[in-house]
């Protein structure tokens, strides 16, 4: 997917942005604060209408400002807008207004690499499931609608449990299980799919271990059709009723990553857990080319620095093979962006202001 | 001021409107001529004095039990279960339905502190007990999630008085393009396909 144009007004520190991009990519320099992470985070806002650190939609408006807008040109013209006063977003496709943001989901697709990746391996499992539930909602055909149809289920159902309505719990097992059921089966194609793929980008990035990708359920399933989900939640229903939530379905889960039969997040070095997340990220590409037709666009937010030249080399390559299409890479000083990328245009950006020679 | 900020105050109170829209709304009433504003009044007070639910089906009118309970061409042994009291009026613009309605005043959703006890379902319960002449109950509540829910709970309830049951049917809307419609409602199409006749 290559993007041609980026329309950006009021979004952090930009003011207004109107740029053209290069079919290749762009290198931008600019310190931290002078807004290129912005950049990508306004780039990315356009695949899932959310902002890609976690930041609140009211956050993310220019300070005094009343709204953002933020418009993509790719294969299609994909944009979005939101007021602050309202709380309305607005997503367009091809200027026709989507009666459900999801409807707009994944109609333009990137990767973001970035040096706080390393938290998807060392943080805990909400990371992993939100990692599963970005590359699956933009690769699997239903999956969004199945794991948006599941947590509705869920609010529903911990609502009643924590209002003392047995009876009304029990009402929403049976969609929660259905939606449940999905999420789950395709999570588990998706890891065992992978887990091999897994492993050979970890040897090539230069990882000498066994690195394994697994799929690990709550202890109360090992299977996930909408019976069996049903059968466990009817079981542990005295202990949710004491707790006042759901314990068993896909939203307890965990992606285990292990290191020569170690977990990850508990023995892995601080390089080890890098390697394993940039692995993460590439196996993201990958799976979304494979579902486009074509590679996501790559955004790179000053994640070369911090690998050894090694890695980085061996990173490059595999870039150029999993990842030939249009690149994005911010970083705060050229010499922190490998030779091979600079033949690039370079870009340089300060106070939310892009310069281009 | 007073009385400005009180229509202000009572408009903006109304779903889908805000204070900017209330604010519209009071001026442009304060433009007309007084009569307006008082035929308004009126006809609030009218629908707040004489507008209440029938005791029977919760449909809402000026007679209790409400016209369509009362009228003895409609056949009493099909109950059509929906969830306002305004589903009725789309049923009705159809004419293709004879029978009698309940209304349950929502569905479950327990985060908007709606359980079972907060439905008509004990007045189905009676409607549904021995000596009734009820035969079916069509369910007709929205095709959402908690309208799912919902029905499911109230087919319970139907079914313990071994009375049948019916739901009716989701699918494509008629004049529609097959390629525009979204993923849940061709997929739920599917499901309930049938033998072509
Ligand atoms: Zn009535």
């Amino acid at each position: 997917m290559r993007l041609t144009q980026l329309t950006i007004r009021t979004f952090r520190n930009i003011a207004a942005l109107d740029i053209e991009l290069p079919a290749e990519g762009v290198v931008v320099i600019g310190e931290n604060g002078e807004g290129k992470t912005n950049l990508l985070e306004a780039i990315y806002y356009l695949v899932l209408f959310r902002s890609l650190r976690g930041a609140k939609d009211r956050e993310l408006v220019r300070f005094g400002d009343a709204s953002f807008f933020i418009a993509g040109e790719g294969p299609r013209r994909v944009a979005v807008g939101y007021e602050i006063a309202g709380r309305r977003k607005k997503v367009t496709v091809d200027r026709v207004e989507m009666k459900k943001l999801a409807d707009g989901v994944g109609r333009l697709t990137a990767v973001a690499f970035a040096p706080s990746d390393r938290t998807i391996v060392a943080g805990g499992p909400t990371g992993r499931r939100r990692y599963l539930d970005i590359v699956l909602a933009l690769s699997e055909p239903g999956y969004l609608a199945a794991l948006s149809a599941m947590r509705q289920a869920l609010r529903q159902r911990n609502a009643a449990l924590r209002n003392g309505h047995g009876d009304a719990a029990r009402a929403f097992d049976a969609p929660f299980a259905a939606a449940a059921g999905t999420v789950a089966r395709a999570r588990r194609r998706w890891v065992a799919a992978s887990a091999a793929r897994f492993q050979d980008l970890c040897t090539t990035l230069g990882e000498a271990g066994t690195c394994s990708l697994l799929y690990a359920p709550d202890h109360h399933r090992e299977d996930d059709t909408a019976g069996h989900i049903e059968a466990a939640l009817r079981r542990t229903f005295a202990r949710d009723t004491r707790r006042g939530m759901t314990t068993v379905g896909p939203h307890r889960d965990d992606l285990r990553l292990s290191l020569d039969g170690r977990d990850q997040r508990t023995y892995g070095s601080a390089g080890q857990q890098r390697t394993a997340a940039v692995a993460l990220r590439l196996l993201e590409a990958e799976s979304l080319a494979a579902a486009e037709g074509s590679p996501p666009v790559a955004l790179y937010d000053d994640v070369f620095a911090e690998l050894d030249r090694g890695r980085q080399e061996r990173l490059l390559a595999l870039i150029r093979e999993t990842l030939p299409g249009q690149a994005v890479v911010v970083a705060p000083r050229e010499s922190e962006v490998p030779r091979d990328l600079l033949g690039m245009p370079r870009w340089t950006m300060r106070g939310g202001t892009l310069d281009r020679p | 001021m007073a009385a400005i900020e009180d229509l202000i105050g009572e408009l903006s109170k109304l779903p889908g409107i805000g204070r900017k829209t209330a604010t519209r709304l009071t001026y442009f009433l304060l433009k007309q001529p007084p009569e307006a504003g008082r035929r308004l009044a009126r006809a609030l007070d009218a629908v707040a004095t004489r507008v209440g639910p029938c005791s029977v089906c919760g449909n809402l009118g000026e007679t209790d039990p409400c016209v369509i309970c009362e009228d003895t061409r409609r056949d009493r042994s099909t109950v059509c279960v929906v969830e306002e009291a305004s589903d009725i009026g789309a049923i009705e613009r159809t004419g293709e339905y004879r029978g009698v309605y309940h209304v349950l005043g929502g569905h479950l959703s327990p985060l908007d502190g709606i359980g079972p006890d907060d439905l008509r379902l004990d007045g189905l319960r009676a409607r549904l007990s021995n000596g009734s002449s009820v035969r079916e109950v069509i369910v007709a509540t929205n095709p959402s999630m908690e309208g799912e829910v919902t029905a499911t709970y109230v087919r319970g309830i139907v079914e313990a008085q071994s009375v049948r049951v019916t739901r009716i049917a989701l699918g494509l809307p008629v004049g529609g393009d097959l390629e525009y419609a979204d993923n849940v409602t061709i997929a739920r199409a599917l499901a309930a396909r049938r033998e072509m006749e």
